[in-house]
């Protein structure tokens, strides 16, 4: 399986390492001889310097023999030449392009249609936008993740010493939680993911990760105890386009909602696209206009400047002001790990989205959306079960299921079952896995083994 | 600036006018009376100086485009030359004993405000009556508009003209050509003008008196054929059609026009007609529940009377059905502010235009968040557009300029030995080209008994108001003369 990757920058590079890592055949282009370099350096793909938007220079990638081009570079445009040509040069092969522009955006139809026949559209700001969105939905747990089209969730919470469920064995969860169903996915106990067995107890300050339907989340975060807070008044420090989109979708809400902008001119453009919310002119790191604007009184300091550094600090500015969550955007894997170190509550990345919904593309075996729990040691499978799978028609006690990889969730029709040991899954299931990263191929595996047949 | 070439265009403009006096003669020969002679010869007065200044400046170098200070030149004078040319057939016929009256009469109607001099109206001949109802129309949409529509080398440069007659706070040029959109708008008014008249033919006027007072509803005069205005004729229908009729002129007829092409939601989005409709149903209501019993036993003919008077007044048309001076005082601060405040931009309306007044609220009121938030970057929209800043500022000077002319103009009426309130009434109602106000000059009352020297204020302040100041007032700055 080759797959042409077109732009070796962060996105393009982070995918090529996944891909490479999947035993997956991977030719990088790039017109930079030095983001080329860093790709020979650490990946063990193939690299081809030249422009991606050149036909010649996709030619020469065997285009023709790939099964799947992704047009990664930074350039909107060049990302759109790059699929007109392939869809000339190599009809027929599917092609992932990252499009950023509100202004193509609005038009998704014309790129799906002749002459460029884009398969899928990614625009990681929307990306980023929705999941900062889906952590206000419920801002006291770390992390949130929606599947089967939001009606189960996963989410991650610190366990507080007050809970009811502290020093307990799994086994005798059912007791406690009653009728409401819910599994517990995944421990994370000083910085070690543990997949839970029966026996296992969970601590306080355990980050426990649960999946439950949606309609009884409220519920149980209460069991997590602790306080439950509710979002009202909100700073978005950085008017680009996350911090627009963000403004948008809270504008004529029941949020107070402010947006600091440095730029004058975007600024005035800001203060011309928004309604209720209230555009500032200064930076976000200025101490005078936090204090003026009452930080300490934020329920949640959103910062998403094309600056991670000044995104890190006005978040450390804002909580040492009072303010009760902060989320920083934050592009350089580097710093993914020491930013919650700091005490940032949440962190969003328009790379790291732009290659979730590659990689989800990408897998095979039907995989219908992915999720990476904290520190990406572990992902989230979403997929359907097929006919052919061994999965099916087998209790789940029986089932020989890799280790480290756990059953979260099965989907039949309308019903959601949280299954136990007893349950089958029958043929076209949707079924949720969580799965350690290690783990991941042998998943794919039993999900789809059989699908060779076809 | 040049003023030969001017001097040709209003030439050309005065026969317009001149011609337009056929129509009048058409109903004064249909009628066969006493204004016959008067209209056959202020036309041929009319047409004459019209083609010798035509003649006389046919060389004028009209190479090039009409520049922005010609363009106002050309307006003012047009008006001026309208309003003076018009007073013939007043003249001639020798309705007034006084010249002024005549001059008064002409540019109360031209410039849609409506008061009148006139203290017996029926008693005039029917053809001069109809040449006073239709200086409504004509100036209604605008002589220059209108001009524009039929006159083909007015063309080049038109927009000049058009901005300077059709003021607004931000003007609407609706489609490439000027030509074409003057066409259009007066095609709209001349449609809306014939279905007022054959509703109002319905409800059992003649075809003369249906077609003055569409005149009068359309260009929200206010000129009546009758002693009585509206109230003569006691009738239900005719009341409501009128009612409707003057709220649609009211309207930005840019809007009738996206109406008429197949956006019917096109008021209900646009800020400025639901402003204006908004402050026509919360005070016709409030004026109908505030007369009900104290002046109306049934409620249906308080909301009547209410809804017609507050549509009147704020599209500043100026007919009466009701001797609103004995209304409650609520309801006559209602009206009063209505003055104030007028129709919507573009519309045939007066006053400050309710865009004005819903552009300063907002403002201010976004003055008030810099207060609370001082680093806050401040805009101020109309529905998703923003207002340039330099827009603003023009509807701020035009507010403080309005309110200064407003009161100097007061003060020169006074001067003359004018009552205060009847002063101010008599000035705001002429300045937002309402024509009935308050005190001596109420909706019983006419203009008759003030002053000579009262007069020529007022009709300065007519054309103040219909042209919306600046095009006037221009004339008198020097810098507007240098090279």
């Amino acid at each position: 399986m080759k797959i042409v990757i077109v732009g070796a920058g962060e996105v393009g590079f982070h995918i090529a390492q996944r891909l490479a890592l999947e035993n997956k055949e991977v030719v990088v282009i790039d017109k930079d001889p030095e983001a080329l370099k860093r790709v020979s350096e650490h990946l063990d793909v193939q690299i081809l310097q030249g422009s991606g938007s050149n036909p010649q220079v996709l030619e020469e990638a065997g285009i023709k023999s790939a099964e799947t081009v992704l047009a990664v570079t930074n350039s909107d445009e060049a990302n759109l030449i790059v699929c007109f040509f392939v869809s000339f040069l190599a009809p027929g092969i599917p092609k992932v392009a990252r499009i950023r522009s509100e202004e193509y955006n609005a038009y998704r139809e014309a790129l799906a249609q002749d002459p460029l026949n884009i398969t899928m559209v990614i625009n990681p700001d929307v990306e980023v936008v929705n999941s900062v969105l889906r952590y206000m939905s419920a801002p006291d747990v770390e992390e949130i993740n929606e599947f089967a089209g939001g009606r189960i969730v996963m989410v991650g919470k610190y366990l507080q010493p007050d809970s009811p469920l502290k020093d307990l064995r799994l086994v005798h969860l059912p007791e406690k939680i009653g009728r409401k169903r819910l599994i517990i996915a995944a421990l994370m106990r000083e910085g070690q993911l543990i997949i839970p067995k029966g026996t296992d107890k969970i601590k306080a300050h355990d980050l426990v990760y649960v999946v439950c339907e949606k309609k009884d989340l409220e519920q149980i975060l209460k069991l997590f105890g602790g306080q439950v807070h509710s979002l009202r008044n909100i700073l978005i420090v950085g008017g680009g386009k996350i911090g627009l989109g963000l403004a948008t979708a809270l504008d004529n809400k029941h949020y107070n909602t402010k947006l600091i902008e440095s730029d004058p001119e975007r600024s005035q453009y800001l203060a011309a696209r928004l309604n209720r919310v209230i555009v500032l002119h200064g930076d976000g790191t200025d101490q005078e206009l936090l204090e003026q604007e009452n930080i300490g009184s934020m329920d949640m300091v959103i910062t998403v400047t094309g600056e991670e550094e000044l995104n890190i600090l006005s978040c450390l500015l804002a909580k040492r002001l009072g303010a009760y969550k902060t989320l920083a955007r934050i592009n350089k894997f580097a710093y993914m790990s020491l930013v919650q170190t700091v005490g940032i509550d949440h962190i969003v990345s328009t790379r790291l989205a732009a290659i979730y919904s590659i990689l989800h593309y990408i897998r095979r075996g039907r995989v219908l959306s992915i999720v990476s729990l904290k520190g990406e040691q572990a992902e989230v499978l979403e997929a359907i079960a097929l006919e052919t799978s061994d999965i099916v028609g087998t209790p789940l006690r029986e089932l020989k299921f890799p280790a480290g990889a756990l059953i979260l969730c099965i989907l039949r029709g309308e019903e959601v079952i949280i299954p136990t040991g007893d349950s089958v899954i029958q043929p076209q299931d949707r079924i949720m896995i969580l799965s350690t990263r290690k783990n991941i191929p042998l998943v794919e595996k039993s999900l789809m083994v059989k699908l060779e047949y076809f | 600036m040049r003023w030969r070439y001017i001097l040709h265009i209003i030439g050309a403009l005065i026969i317009c006018i001149g011609l337009s006096m056929l129509l009048p003669l058409g109903f004064s020969v249909y009628y066969w009376d006493q204004g016959l002679v008067p209209l056959l010869q202020a036309m041929m007065v009319t047409v004459i100086i019209g083609l010798s200044l035509a003649i006389a400046f046919r060389n004028a170098n009209s190479k090039g485009f009409v520049s922005h200070r010609e363009g106002m030149a050309i307006t003012a004078l047009g008006w001026l030359a309208a309003g003076s040319f018009g007073a013939l057939p007043f003249l001639f016929g020798g309705v007034f004993s006084h010249p002024v009256d005549c001059l008064f009469e002409s540019f109360s109607g031209f410039t849609t405000t409506g008061a009148s001099v006139l203290t017996d109206i029926e008693m005039v001949p029917k053809g001069l009556l109809f040449w006073r109802s239709l200086t409504h129309w004509l100036g209604g949409m605008g002589i220059i508009v209108l001009s524009l529509a039929i006159l083909p080398f007015l063309g080049v440069g038109g927009m000049q003209l058009y901005k300077a007659e059709v003021p607004g706070p931000v003007p609407d040029k609706l489609t490439p050509r000027i030509k074409d959109t003057a066409m259009l708008l007066w095609q709209v008014y001349l449609l809306f003008s014939l279905v007022e008249a054959v509703l109002l033919m319905f409800g059992g006027m003649t075809l003369f008196d249906a077609l003055c007072h569409t005149f009068g509803t359309m260009a929200t005069g206010g000129f009546s054929t009758k002693n009585a205005s509206i109230a003569y004729y006691d009738s239900a229908y005719i009341q409501t059609v009128i009612t409707i009729f003057m709220l649609i002129a009211g309207i930005n007829f840019s809007l009738h026009l996206q109406l008429l092409r197949g956006k019917p939601l096109i008021m209900w989005r646009n800020p400025e007609c639901r402003f204006f409709l908004g402050l026509f149903l919360i005070f016709g209501l409030v004026t109908a529940l505030s007369v009900y019993q104290a002046n109306y036993p049934s409620l249906g003919q308080a909301v009547q009377y209410a809804s017609f008077q507050v549509a009147s007044i704020l599209t500043t048309t100026g007919y009466a059905t009701a001797d609103y001076e004995l209304w409650p005082s609520l309801p006559q601060y209602l009206l009063l502010l209505c003055m104030f405040i007028g129709g919507s931009a573009g519309s045939t309306a007066g006053g400050m235009k309710c865009m004005r007044i819903l552009l300063l609220l907002k403002q201010s009121y976004q003055e008030l968040i810099r207060v609370i938030h001082p680093r806050a970057v401040i805009t101020v929209k109309l529905g998703k557009q923003v207002v340039p800043p330099d827009v603003l500022n023009g509807i701020w000077s035009f507010f403080i300029l309005w309110l200064g002319l407003l009161i100097l103009s007061i003060f020169l009426v006074a001067a003359t030995g004018v009552d205060l309130v009847t002063s101010f009434a008599s000035v705001l109602a002429c300045i937002g080209n309402i024509g009935p106000g308050i005190g001596g000059v109420g909706p019983t009352d006419n203009y008759a008994m003030i002053p000579t020297f009262a007069k020529w204020v007022l009709m300065w302040c007519m054309l103040l108001g219909r042209l919306e100041i600046f095009t006037v007032i221009i004339l008198f700055v020097p810098e507007f003369y240098r090279k």
